[in-house]
């Protein structure tokens, strides 16, 4: 047995195909946990997180009240630490010292302050965090072979592939598309991609990547891929490398080289001269 | 600007717009055009004497735009009320005759053509006047009041072997010449839809001054006077809308309301039309004065592009993408396996495209000076403009005719009974 949802979620096309086992009702409870996480995080329209926005851009603090939201700054608190404070949703380019370190949150009280005005956009995170609470569901309603997308460059798996072993899939070149820059195989994990260039770059609303170290707009052309057991984890990563200098990279890269990559292409030419490690 | 200057940018204008007009097909399309540029410059005791009927805001910006034609004069103005009258003058040379009453102006002579920039509602008796005193007519849009006035007045100057030409300045504009050439040449594919709307963030009420009436100044509001967005505004884009077509449209459907400025107009404020054209095609037109978020813009929409000619740009269609988990599920059913190819773009389903496009062309603003030329030009040979009256008597009867559909709730065909060009 196969079926598909697909649904518009978090400004993009989200699809969810499960193979064999599972509830009747797997896809639809995926789905309602998907569009739960983007009303709880989206900035596009009311939400736990404009509230939040709203005292944190008036310089108040705020209590926690959305577990949603709740549990989804707890994450971020960790990745944001675990990729050298390069994935930095409060990084801001009209103020170079807004980021992360302007905020202190307390888990235990679940209350949160800012020394100074900031907002939050968790961006792609929200899209690998949703997709974690959908795997969750899935898994928790007998589905053990499922692949899920959210946008193309957000996909997450639970199992193997419903033919046996891990589920294929490859990452063409962005600005040649009939070029390959990876091929992966995934069991239950989640892939994220982050690109400068590409046809997806100049999509509707799409937000420029910002280096929080100096909130400058990174702009050289350039490509990461993160595989990560929660998709959470993979947006993050894909994000730091995408936004990493030299070093950075390099340390980034060292954790994992076959479930992290990074791609350099020079402007025009468009050659990758990083290949994957 | 200098004189030289001027010419310079008068150059420069016409060449764009000869470019504009060169391409396979150009010439049976926008034939007025051509004509128009080839206008002769005329020595100033020559050129055509135009006599100004209506100095209210357009009234004086024509007046300005004569001015800087190479083969027409302002031999005199004229305005019922002394206000507009005593802007007009401080526009012309002080020698320049005035009236108060267009009749007188017509009587005293002098003249070789009127223009004509006053309410709709007098369009028709105006222009009758002047073809009665045997003038040409230059006429702002939109033509009449009612669609039985629009083809009397094709008809008079039929009969009466005089000139007859409607203010429609994007038909000489270059940014639309060369739209319409790239759309002939095959650019944006079929044409299949235009959307176009004009959008403003004004109640469109004007002060009243001492001397004047309320139904005076404010002519646009009334319906005995005008038939508000759609002959002041909709009659231009649905001219557009005609040229990129070629065709006119094949019936209407529509609705209108006074839906924000409840303050004694009896013109609707929010106009939604459809217009159907031959094979299917439509024109989907709004127009509405309490939001001006997506302004003035005509979207030509074809099987390969898009076209605003307003904001001068040209789009091509991405290619479809792969669908790639499609193709993963029926691999899976198949009983293959193979690379589900991702990442890229992302995949924004449903939503606008917001490519950036490509430049279309040049968007200097001195179309209604060429006009004015390619009037003067048909009135020295007593040759009209090829095209160009038969484009805006379709524009005027189809913003009319809009207008009763809206009014009954009915669908309307296109009439029958029009006149011939």
């Amino acid at each position: 047995m196969a079926d598909v949802v697909r649904f518009a979620s978090m400004g993009t096309r989200v699809e969810l195909h499960r193979f064999g086992a599972g509830e009747d009702d797997a896809l639809t409870a995926a789905q309602r946990a998907i569009e739960a996480v983007d009303n709880a995080l989206t900035i596009h329209r009311p939400s736990a997180t404009t509230a939040l926005n709203e005292r944190l851009m008036a310089g108040q603090g705020a209590g926690i009240d959305d577990p949603l939201l709740f549990d989804a700054l707890v994450a971020i608190e960790e990745l944001q630490a675990a990729t050298l404070g390069l994935f930095d949703p409060a990084a801001d380019r009209r103020f170079a010292s807004a980021g992360w370190s302007a905020i202190a949150f307390d888990r235990n009280s679940a209350r949160i302050e800012a020394s100074m005005p900031v907002a939050l956009d968790f961006g792609g995170f929200g899209k690998g965090f949703a997709l974690d609470r959908a795997c969750a569901v899935l898994r928790a309603k007998g589905v053990v072979s499922a692949c899920l997308s959210a946008g193309e460059s957000s996909i997450a798996v639970v199992g193997e592939h419903p033919l046996g072993g891990g589920w294929p899939f490859s990452i063409p070149h962005p600005l040649r598309p009939d070029e390959i820059l990876v091929e992966l195989e995934l069991i239950d994990e989640s892939v994220s991609i982050s690109s400068t260039v590409g046809a997806g770059t100049a999509a509707p609303e799409r937000a420029a990547m910002i280096r929080p170290i100096d909130a400058t707009i990174v702009s050289a052309p350039r490509c990461s891929v993160a595989v990560d057991r929660l998709g959470a984890h993979a947006e993050a990563m894909s994000t730091a490398l995408l936004v990493a200098d030299e070093a950075q990279a390099e340390c980034l890269l060292h954790g994992d080289r076959t479930r992290r990559f990074l791609f350099d292409f020079p402007r025009g030419a468009a050659i990758p001269i990083n290949q994957p490690g | 600007m200098t004189e030289k200057d001027f010419d310079l940018s008068r150059r420069s204008f016409i060449d764009r717009v000869l470019m504009a007009t060169a391409g396979a097909g150009m010439a049976a399309a926008v034939p007025w055009a051509s004509a128009a540029v080839g206008a002769a410059p005329l020595a100033k005791s020559d050129r055509v004497r135009l006599g100004v009927i209506g100095t209210g805001d357009r009234g004086r910006a024509l007046i300005q735009n004569i001015a800087k034609t190479r083969n027409c004069t302002v031999a005199a103005i004229c305005d019922n009320f002394e206000l507009h009258l005593a802007k007009g003058r401080a526009l012309v040379d002080p020698s320049t005759r005035t009236f108060t009453d267009h009749r007188a102006m017509l009587d005293a002579g002098g003249l070789d053509a009127v223009v004509i920039a006053t309410p709709l509602d007098l369009h028709k008796r105006h222009s009758f006047d002047a073809f009665d005193a045997g003038l040409h007519v230059w006429c702002e849009k939109a033509m009449a009041r009612t669609i039985d006035d629009c083809g009397a007045m094709v008809k008079r100057t039929q009969d009466s072997g005089t000139v007859l030409q409607i203010g429609h300045q994007r038909m000489f504009k270059p940014t639309y010449l060369n739209a319409v050439k790239r759309a002939k040449e095959g650019e944006i594919g079929a044409i299949t839809q235009i959307r176009a709307s004009w959008h403003r963030q004004s109640s469109w009420r004007r002060p009243v001054p001492a001397g004047a009436t309320d139904r005076q100044i404010n002519w646009r509001l009334y319906r005995d006077s005008s038939a508000g967005l759609m002959t002041e505004l909709a009659t231009h884009q649905i001219q557009v809308s005609n040229l990129f077509f070629d065709a006119v449209p094949t019936r209407v459907m529509g609705s209108g309301s006074i839906c924000f400025w409840k303050d004694g107009r009896e013109v609707y404020d929010h106009v939604a039309l459809i217009y159907e054209y031959a094979g299917g095609r439509k024109l989907i037109y709004t127009s509405l004065l309490n939001n001006a978020r997506y302004g003035c813009e005509e979207q030509i929409q074809g099987s390969k592009g898009t076209i605003e000619p307003e904001l001068g740009r040209i789009y091509q269609e991405l290619p479809p993408k792969e669908l790639a988990l499609l193709r993963m599920q029926a691999d899976v059913a198949s009983g293959h396996k193979r690379a589900v190819p991702i990442g890229g773009a992302t995949w924004f389903a449903e939503l606008p495209v917001t490519t950036p496009g490509e430049p279309l062309g040049w968007g200097e603003y001195d179309e209604t000076m060429l006009q004015f030329e390619g009037f003067g030009e048909a009135v020295r040979t007593g040759k009209p403009l090829p095209g160009l009256l038969s484009q805006a008597y379709s524009a005027s009867v189809a913003s009319l005719l809009g207008e009763q559909a809206m009014d009954s709730g009915q669908i309307l065909n296109w009439p029958t009974s029009l006149v011939a060009i």
